[in-house]
Formats: structure tokens, C-alpha cells, sequence
């Protein structure tokens, strides 16, 4: 078969455009308009003016947040039954599909024996995973989403990336290992 | 015979042959719940639904003999609809909790429902809830009749294999439950087969239970080592989570591995849970005198000894106790250096309270290789006691043990006294009192880490295969004896046990024609009039 | 005897007031480049460095950066050769530096009844001066190339050596023309005579009697500073270039020659081609207009302005260059061959042939 082949022949620049010129000046035009508006705008807001208008499309980020999609994926957390404890029912099925290797649970069982099933510890090693996800699609309970909307993973250890149960459980808990700085 | 037609294929089968076999001759796989092979039929399911020819209704083919000239469709287009209806059926009450389900995975249920489900489900959610969620039956089995499909395979079991009667269906219609009879409890010597059998997680092992998902599991053919049976086993190990394995068990469990010859489909409770044994209690460094040493210090000692013993000419006095724990390639080769190259004072058996036996497959002896150590190093051997007693006497120049734990069956006294005549070496695969007491004790690995054969007590030559990396430094026995070959240049070149059985069936009689290809997954008996030995262990 | 000190001593004055404005403009350029490009990338630039809370529009970060290369660890690769290693980054700041002692930045200056000219060395041959000084600063880079023992700074020094040389030869012929048609290689005695206008509205800027060399001039120029599209010795993205085994004060002295070079191109552009320190009207008695009208100055006044315009003359133009180097993309190497070779080389030859037959047929 055939494949279907279109050749492109590739235009030759003409002499004039061979020295470069007219694109320098294009771009200096666009660039120039961008700098100089820009520079209108901050000098605007020194004055108290055009305040609506955003001079650069930077977030400041510690003090401004990026407002974030709904369905952004940030830090996991562990969904709750009305009774306050976990829905998670340790059926390890997260685990099995992280492609990050990052989930690791020991099931253990639970009082009620219509649940009987649920996790005795549950890490997630934040510094592996990749975000992707999968686990909150995975789950039979709904017992996992990514919707804290934390963003703020740091620590200053491996160890210090892994969240427990409790973190889990608690988004709204100070992150991982409270700065304890590895000693030198 | 009757010859019929299965899905457009011929097939001659012997008379009385079911449906359902006559079809896996020809490697077409029937859904079926009740039907198992090891067990009278039931035929209550009605999974197994098969179209036969000149048949207005479709049919069991579990319970249908075969007859000549049948003509059967499994796939048919009525066929498939029959086994989707029964599923349904069958599913209408069930809870489907499989997230907390530990059958999840090798559950028949979710198989079928995968080749034959509705995946559209007409079934509402208000199902017949039983009067209790899982409960413990017996000290290794739970039962959680919700997920039960009432195929009553666990009835015929106890009815039929034990003898013990313990479980009943009860009641009537939707109402219908699987139990025990009051006042009995499940705690037959075989009671965790019925976990196997049952096809779904009605009964689920209380030992394996929560520990692991089955989907993580990596699955190796080996031999069970409780006893001189020789039940075939599968050994289940965490392949999946190598980021947890730190600190957990590597073996799983145990299951069964159907093998005519031997144990059909089934295992004792107590080579079922022997698993713990391979994680726990192990030798992982050599020892000196109980305190961790340098293995190649201790390899480097032992062979060094022997050089010298031989250069000497001193090595009649080397006394060697090997064992019947040991698999045949390790007995061969014990044979060649200590026997055939110098000569020692060898000895494998050594006087043991009897074990428990019984008229199913558990045997008194409790070494999984006595006949291939017999057939290999022969019967008139000494004891393991007058090894000691030289010992003791100072007429050894050493003692090599090998997994005999001699403080155990001879008493500490008279190890320390050999202990005190010779430098005692000990290779163990578990720490003992007798490791603590040796001079050296080396680290070797044990049956689920390396490869090799055992024979059984009826003569069978069966495979084990390695499953984990050797713990520690332990490594296999056969490779240290290489080891200690290539220090008295012996020029010995295996790579591998396979290697070693090559020699093994070459200059072994009883082994004649075996490789380790003929041997397969099942195992070879050796032939018939040959071994005297096996005969007499049995 | 006694004139001829002061005379040194003002000149020396001169040197060191022109020294730190270079010096203080190529600073500020660090800063100018950021914000710049924040601004024309729709971003704000670095804007965190702060004194007290006081962020100064990110001003301090220059000052930051100069404390951090201070005080960084200065590192030397094995086998590299301590003395030229050392030597390179001297040689590339010192040379860049000393072009700028024959650059006019204003005409005289009469103070107290003494006539400075705003010119640190008032040489005859001050445009060879300006061009020798600027290829021996090619041999900073070149020496690091060669001194680092390391094959990506061997490949930025070579890479540096062959563009210095393929743009050196246009950059030269280029100025031929305005030697030619101003009769001199004095860079004041050049501004002078860009003087006055034509039909009185016209500047007499090199630009107008010389357009072609103007762009030749400085494409070629740009490229001697060895930023973007020209920054082939130094390529960022795959060899680092040249400095790539530098660390500390030593990368910070290369990071300012750029800076430097940049503001003696921005230099020599205006004083080429846009009359330095004139300023079109200017006389020496104050503002002339075509219509007549005229706005007596004094002299001192005049040459303040001479000076003032020539300040904002240089600040253009770097603002120009700033902009050239973050809207274009960096040349492949065959296109900087060719752009080179073909075009500007012919172009500055071409241009010479001309002016120099319009020189002779005007006699
Ligand atoms: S988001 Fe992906 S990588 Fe992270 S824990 Fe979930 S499954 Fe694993
Ligand atoms: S998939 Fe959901 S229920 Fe299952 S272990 Fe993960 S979080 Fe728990
Ligand atoms: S028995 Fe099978 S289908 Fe039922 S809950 Fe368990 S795994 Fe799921
Ligand atoms: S418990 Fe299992 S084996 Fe027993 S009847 Fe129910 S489904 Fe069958
Ligand atoms: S398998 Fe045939 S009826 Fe159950």
C-alpha cells in the first residue's frame, strides 16, 4: 500500500526577508507593546488606577493562592461515615493501582461486622506519588478524594513526605513532620 | 467407549466420563460452582448449563455421562443465556462486598460474572440478609453465609473426604443456610481445605485473613515438608509490594496443588500453616558460639579442616550428620565428598520420638526425604548417637550437622559432651540450642529458596522450586558442599541443583531416567522392584 | 608645568566619575534586564530581595547578587590552568572597561575658566583604540574556554572565537565609511562634525549618511557582547558555554563584562551614528529652531545638555538591545555563519566601495 505522501516544498526566504529585518521589527513591535502596556498598567496602579487590570499574570504565591480548578488534584484525604471514622474498608485496591508504589495499608479488623474490614495504618509516601489520581478513582467506597486543596508538600526529610492515617483523616492538620530539620 | 462431539470437536472418552470432563479433555472449560472433581456430584447449581442436541432443555453437563454420538455446545447462544440467568440467580442475594471479601481475585464468582455476567444487572438492592456477618467456624475458618451459594461442596467434603460431618445446610428457599451441626466446631486435621474448595468467600482461611490481597501474591509449585507424604504445594509469596516487605512475612500461605499421585487436591491444617516456619526463627548470620561471625570466616574454617584432614590422611575421623531434611542433590553430593573423596564417618537418622499419623495422608515420619536419603547414602549406616558418642570420646577430628537439631532429640548433655571432643559445625536453617552450643553455625537456606527434589514416602521423586531469596547470608547446602569441593580442588562444576540431578540420576540407580524436564511440576515414582529402601519406609 | 597636574589630575576625575557610571549602569542593568523581560513576558520580575520590607522595585537584588558571588565558594576544576584561569575573567572586565576612556560624553566643559573635554583620553586613533580594546576582551573568553579543562568551556571558547572574528572584520569595515566621509578616527572630533542639521530639520547623524554601516554596525555589535541571538558561546540550554566551570566573583566578573559590553555598544552606536552628545538645534549659544525663534543658553547649560543627551542616548539604545535579546530567539549556527559572511561582510564592503567613491567624486 501506498503511503500517502504530500510534500511540502519549504518557501525560500527572499532577500529581504533573508536579512532579518522585517521579523526583528515584528516581534519588536509585539514585545514593545507588551512591555509598554504593562509598564502603563503598574505605573496606573501607583496612582490608585486601572486597579481591575492585572499588569502581569504572576501569582505572588505565599500570600496570593491560585484559585484551583474543582477538580485539581491536591493532597489526599481520607472521606468519613457519619460516625466520624474512616470509610476507607483497607480493600487495598488504591495500593494495587498507584503506579507510583506510594500506598502502602495492613488491614486490620473492624468492631462492626457488617464493615469488617478497615486499615490499621494507611501511608501514602507523598514524596512518590505522581498526582495522577488513579486512587480516588479506583475506590469502591469513595473513601479517598484529592480535593484539600493543599499544595504545600514540604518537609525536610524522605520520611517527613509520608502522610498516616491521622493526616489523612485530618487535612486541616499542620503538614508532615512539623520542620524538624535534618541535623548537620 | 462413546465418542461425541464438543463444540465441533470429536473426543472418545471412557464410559461413565461427565460432560464437564469429556469437554476439559478437550481443554474447554465448563463454568461450574458444586461440580469438583474430588467430590460426589450434586448437580445443584446449575452453573455448568450446557446445549446437547435433539434436547429441548439445556443441561447439567456435570451430571450428564457422555454418551455415543452427543452432540454438545458449550457456546451456544441458549447455552451462554442459561449460565448468564443461573449467575443472576445466583447473585440475587449475595452481598458483593468484595472490597472487604478476601476471596476477591480467585473468586469463581467474579470470574464468571466476567465471561458470562449481565454487567447490566436486573437484580435491586434489598437482599435476604442472613442472621450473622463472618464468624469463626473452627481455629482456622470463617464463615460468612451471605456469600454463600449453598453448592454444598463443603458438605460433601466433610461428608465424603473426613468423615466428620460438621456442616449442614439448613432451612428452606431463600431462607436456605450453610452451617455447622450444633454443637460441633470445624476443627478437623483437614478442616482448611473446604476454604479452597468453596468457590467463593463464604469460607475464608482466619490465618491468611486481611493479610494480603491474592492479586498480589506470585505463585510457586513445591512440596510440602511436614511429613514423608509429600503433599504438593503451591507457595504463595508478596511478589507486589517489595515497598512493604520490610519487616512483614515474604510467605503468604500455603494452598494445595492438585496432584493425583499424592494428596488429590488437599493438605493437612498442619503443612498448611508449616508456612510460618520459612519467616520466622531463622539463622541469618553465621554463628560462633552463638555470637555473630564472619561466614567466610566459618567456610574458610570448615574447609580448611578438611584439607588438612585429608592431607593428613585423617579424614575417616571427620564425622558428618546429614539429615533426611536435606533434598536429594544435597544428599548426593554429601555422598560424593564425604564418602566417595574422604571417606568420613557419615550418618543421616537419629533416634526420634514417633509423630502422629493417620489413614489419610499424614505420615509418623516427619522428614520430608528419608527414602532419597536412604536410596542415596544407603541403610547401614551408623546412627546420629554414635557420631556423638566418637564425638565425645575424642575420636573425631569434627562433627558437621546438617539441620539436625541435637539438643532437641539427644539432649543438651550429650551435645555439649561431643561438643567438648570436636569442634562442632552445624548448618541450620533455624537458630537452636544446638547453634548456640556449635563452634560454627553456618546459615543455609531452606526448601521455599532454593531448588532441588525430595522423595516421598511411596518412592515419588518430586520438584521443589525457589520461591524467595535465601534470608541473610543463608545460602542453599548444596552450594556450600560446592564450595568446599572447589577448596579440596575437586574440579565438581554445578551451576545449579538441576546439574546436580543430572549426576544424581546418572549414578544413582533409583533415579535412572529421571530429569528434572520428566520430573515436571508432578514428580516421577521410581520403578517398581528397584528400591528396597522405599518399599521399607513405607 | 603645574597646569599640565591639574590637567591629569581633572582627567583622572573624569576617568573615575565615567568609571562609576559605567559601572553603576551595568548594575542597574542586571535589574533593567529583569524587569524588562518581566514586563514583556506579562510577569513582575524578581521583586522579593528586601531591606527592613523595603523591596525597592527589586532593586536590591543586584546588591544580592553581589553579596551572594562574593561570598560564594570559589571553585577551580581539576587540571584547569591556574594562572589563565584566573587571568580570563581580568582581561575580559579590564579590556571592556578601558574602551570606554576614548568614548566622548559631552563636548567641553568650561569650569572656572578651564576647558575640560569630556573625553578621558583625547586620542587621535580612539576608534582603533575602542576596537583593539574590545577584541582583547574576546581573549578573557577565549582563555576561560581553553584554561577550564573542560570540553563544553572548549567548545563556548571556540564557539566565541569564530563569532568574534566573523563579526569583527564587518564591525570594522562598517566605521570605514564614517572615517572616510568625517576625515577622522577621533570619536570627538566625530560627534563635532554631526553637528548642525540639513534643510534644517535633518540631523547630520551618522544614521542618515550612513544607514547600511548603522545596521551593520549594530547586528555586529550585538554580537560582541555575546547575548541573545548571539549568545552561541555561552548557550544556556545545552553547553553553558565558556563559564561553565566559573563560580563565584569570577562567573560575576564575566556576567558584568556582558553588561559592560552592552553599554559600550550602546555607547558607540550613539556616538557613531546618532551624534553622541548633540543635540539637534544645540549651538553653542543655546537653541536654534528652523523658524527662527532662538532660546539663548549659557555654555555651562549646553554642555550639561550635551551630556544629559548623550546619557539618554545610551539609555535607549540599552533599552533597545535589552528588548532585541528577549524577543529573538538565538541564531543556529549556520545562520549566524551566514548572516555574517554573506550579508553583513558584502553589505560593510559594498558600503565602503560606495562612500569612498562619493568621497572621491565630491573631491
Ligand atoms: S495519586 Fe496516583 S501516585 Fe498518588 S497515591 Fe494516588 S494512585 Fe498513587
Ligand atoms: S480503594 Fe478506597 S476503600 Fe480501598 S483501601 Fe483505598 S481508600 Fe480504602
Ligand atoms: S464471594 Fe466473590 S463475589 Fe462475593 S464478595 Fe467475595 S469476592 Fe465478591
Ligand atoms: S460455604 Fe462455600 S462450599 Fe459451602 S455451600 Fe457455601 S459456597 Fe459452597
Ligand atoms: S456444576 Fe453442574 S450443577 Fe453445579
Amino acid at each position: 500500500m501506498a503511503a500517502n505522501v504530500k510534500v511540502l516544498k519549504r518557501r525560500e526566504l527572499t532577500w529581504w526577508e533573508n536579512t532579518f529585518l522585517p521579523s526583528i521589527y515584528a516581534g519588536l513591535v509585539i514585545t514593545s507593546r507588551h512591555f509598554f502596556g504593562n509598564l502603563a498598567i503598574h505605573i496606573s496602579h501607583v496612582f490608585g488606577l486601572r486597579k481591575k487590570e492585572r499588569g502581569s499574570t504572576t501569582y505572588q504565591y505565599p500570600e496570593e493562592k491560585r484559585p484551583l480548578a474543582h477538580r485539581y488534584r491536591t493532597r489526599h484525604r481520607l472521606m468519613k461515615r457519619d460516625s466520624g471514622e474512616t470509610r476507607c474498608v483497607a480493600c487495598m485496591l488504591c495500593e494495587t493501582i498507584c503506579p507510583a508504589h506510594c500506598i502502602a495499608i495492613v488491614a486490620k479488623e473492624h468492631p462492626d461486622p457488617d464493615i469488617e474490614k478497615m486499615p490499621a495504618s494507611f501511608d501514602i509516601d507523598l514524596g512518590k506519588c505522581v498526582y495522577c489520581g488513579f486512587c480516588v478513582e479506583v475506590c469502591p467506597e469513595d473513601a479517598i478524594r484529592m480535593d484539600t486543596g493543599r499544595l504545600d508538600i514540604a518537609a525536610y526529610s524522605r520520611g517527613g513526605m509520608i502522610l498516616n492515617f491521622d493526616h489523612l483523616m485530618n487535612p486541616e492538620l499542620p503538614v508532615l513532620d512539623p520542620a524538624k530539620p535534618v541535623a548537620r | 467407549m462413546p465418542k461425541l462431539t464438543i463444540d465441533g470437536k470429536e473426543v472418545e472418552v471412557p464410559k461413565g466420563t461427565r460432560l464437564i470432563e469429556a469437554a476439559r479433555k478437550l481443554g474447554i472449560e465448563v463454568a461450574h460452582y458444586c461440580y469438583h472433581p474430588g467430590l460426589p456430584i450434586a448437580g445443584n447449581c446449575r452453573m455448568c448449563l450446557v446445549e446437547i442436541e435433539k434436547n429441548p432443555k439445556l443441561q447439567i453437563s456435570c451430571h450428564i455421562e457422555a454418551a455415543d454420538g452427543m452432540v454438545v455446545k458449550t457456546q451456544s447462544a441458549l447455552a451462554k443465556q442459561g449460565r448468564q440467568n443461573t449467575l443472576e440467580f445466583l447473585l440475587l442475594n449475595h452481598p458483593v462486598d468484595c472490597p472487604v471479601c478476601d476471596q476477591a481475585g480467585e473468586c469463581k464468582l467474579q470470574d464468571y460474572y466476567m465471561e458470562h455476567g449481565l454487567h447490566d444487572p436486573k437484580f435491586d438492592d434489598n437482599k435476604v440478609r442472613k442472621s450473622k456477618k463472618a464468624f469463626p467456624i473452627g481455629p482456622n475458618v470463617m464463615l460468612d453465609t451471605e456469600r454463600c451459594i449453598l453448592c454444598s461442596r463443603c458438605v460433601r467434603f466433610t461428608d465424603e473426604i473426613t468423615k466428620t460431618h460438621e456442616f449442614g445446610i439448613f432451612n428452606r428457599g431463600d431462607h436456605s443456610e450453610v452451617g455447622l451441626v450444633p454443637g460441633k466446631s470445624l476443627d478437623n486435621p483437614y478442616s482448611a481445605n473446604v476454604v479452597d474448595i468453596c468457590p467463593v468467600g463464604a469460607l475464608t482461611d482466619r490465618d491468611f485473613r486481611f493479610k494480603c490481597r491474592v492479586w498480589y501474591l506470585g505463585k510457586t509449585p513445591s512440596v510440602c515438608t511436614g511429613c514423608s507424604r509429600g503433599c504438593n504445594i503451591e507457595i504463595d509469596y508478596d511478589r507486589l509490594r517489595p515497598h512493604k516487605k520490610a519487616g512483614h512475612d515474604r510467605i503468604m500461605r500455603f494452598k494445595p496443588r492438585e496432584n493425583s499421585e499424592v494428596n488429590k487436591w488437599w493438605i493437612c491444617d498442619a503443612g498448611r500453616y508449616s508456612y510460618k516456619l520459612i519467616d520466622h526463627g531463622r539463622l541469618v548470620a553465621a554463628k560462633q558460639s552463638g555470637i555473630d561471625a564472619s561466614l567466610d570466616a566459618a567456610l574458610g574454617e570448615v574447609a580448611g579442616l578438611l584439607a588438612k584432614a585429608r592431607e593428613q590422611g585423617r579424614s575417616g575421623r571427620i564425622g558428618v550428620l546429614a539429615s533426611p531434611d536435606m533434598t536429594n542433590e544435597e544428599l548426593f553430593l554429601v555422598r560424593q565428598l564425604f564418602r566417595e573423596e574422604l571417606s568420613a564417618a557419615l550418618a543421616f537418622e537419629m533416634a526420634e520420638p514417633a509423630g502422629h499419623k493417620d489413614d489419610f495422608l499424614i505420615t509418623a515420619d516427619k522428614h520430608p526425604n528419608r527414602a532419597g536419603a536412604r536410596e542415596i547414602l544407603g541403610t547401614g549406616l551408623a546412627k546420629g548417637e554414635e557420631l556423638l558418642a566418637r564425638a565425645a570420646r575424642g575420636d573425631l577430628v569434627a562433627l558437621l550437622v546438617f539441620h539436625w537439631d541435637i539438643a532437641a532429640l539427644a539432649g543438651a548433655d550429650r551435645l555439649a559432651a561431643a561438643a567438648r571432643g570436636a569442634p562442632l559445625y552445624v548448618f541450620a536453617t533455624h537458630e537452636n540450642r544446638t547453634t548456640y552450643a556449635a563452634r560454627f553455625a553456618l546459615p543455609v537456606a531452606n526448601f521455599a529458596e532454593q531448588s532441588g527434589t525430595f522423595t516421598n514416602c511411596q518412592g515419588r521423586v518430586q520438584r521443589i522450586a525457589k520461591a524467595v531469596e535465601p534470608l541473610g547470608e543463608s545460602r542453599p547446602a548444596w552450594k556450600i558442599l560446592c564450595e568446599f569441593s572447589d577448596a579440596l580442588r575437586l574440579g565438581w562444576t554445578h551451576e545449579s541443583a538441576e546439574s546436580v540431578f543430572a549426576e544424581l540420576s546418572a549414578s544413582v540407580h533409583a533415579f535412572a531416567g529421571m530429569s528434572w524436564q520428566t520430573l515436571g511440576h508432578a514428580g516421577a515414582t521410581w520403578k517398581q522392584g528397584q528400591p528396597q529402601e522405599a518399599a521399607a519406609a513405607r | 608645568m603645574e597646569p599640565m597636574i591639574l590637567d591629569m589630575l581633572l582627567k583622572a576625575g573624569l576617568g573615575l566619575i565615567i568609571l562609576g557610571m559605567v559601572l553603576n549602569i551595568a548594575g542597574l542593568l542586571t535589574w533593567v534586564e529583569r524587569k524588562q523581560s518581566a514586563l514583556m513576558q506579562d510577569r513582575i520580575g524578581a521583586n522579593r530581595a528586601a531591606i527592613f520590607g523595603f523591596t525597592a522595585l527589586g532593586l536590591l537584588h543586584g546588591i544580592a547578587d553581589a553579596v551572594k558571588m562574593f561570598t560564594k565558594e570559589d571553585c577551580m576544576p581539576k587540571g584547569a590552568h591556574r594562572f589563565i584561569f584566573n587571568l580570563a575573567p581580568a582581561i575580559s572586565v579590564a579590556f571592556a572597561m578601558a574602551a570606554f576612556a576614548a568614548i566622548p560624553f559631552g563636548n567641553t566643559l568650561t569650569l572656572f575658566s578651564r576647558t575640560i573635554n569630556l573625553q578621558v583620553a583625547e586620542l587621535d586613533a580612539a576608534l582603533l583604540f575602542v576596537l583593539a580594546a574590545m577584541s582583547i576582551a574576546v581573549y578573557g573568553v577565549i582563555l576561560a574556554g581553553f584554561s577550564s579543562n573542560s570540553n563544553y568551556a572548549v567548545l563556548g571558547g571556540m564557539r566565541a572565537a569564530s563569532q568574534m572574528l566573523s563579526y569583527e572584520m564587518s564591525m570594522g569595515l562598517s566605521i570605514l565609511g564614517l572615517v572616510l566621509l568625517n576625515d577622522t578616527m577621533n570619536l570627538q572630533e566625530m560627534v563635532r562634525a554631526q553637528g548642525g542639521t540639513w534643510l534644517g530639520f535633518i540631523p547630520r547623524w551618522g544614521v542618515f549618511t550612513q544607514p547600511l554601516a548603522f545596521l551593520v554596525f549594530t547586528t555586529a555589535v550585538l554580537a560582541e557582547t555575546k547575548r541573545a541571538p548571539f549568545d552561541l558561546p555561552e548557550g544556556e540550554s545545552e553547553i553553558i558555554g565558556y563559564f561553565v566551570e566559573y563560580s563565584g566573583m569570577k562567573f560575576g566578573m564575566f556576567l558584568l563584562t556582558d553588561f559592560i559590553e552592552t553599554v559600550l555598544a550602546a555607547c558607540l552606536v550613539s556616538v557613531f551614528f546618532f551624534g553622541g552628545w548633540q543635540i539637534p538645534g544645540l549651538h553653542a549659544t543655546g537653541f536654534h529652531f528652523p523658524w527662527g525663534t532662538t532660546i539663548p543658553l549659557p555654555p555651562l547649560a549646553v554642555s550639561l545638555l550635551g551630556v544629559a543627551a548623550m546619557m539618554t542616548k545610551v539609555v535607549f539604545f540599552n533599552w533597545l538591545f535589552m528588548a532585541l535579546r528577549w524577543t529573538l530567539p538565538r541564531f543556529r549556527y549556520d545562520q549566524l555563519m551566514h548572516l555574517g559572511w554573506k550579508i553583513l561582510l558584502p553589505a560593510s564592503i559594498a558600503n565602503v566601495l560606495v562612500t569612498a567613491a562619493w568621497v572621491a567624486w565630491r573631491g
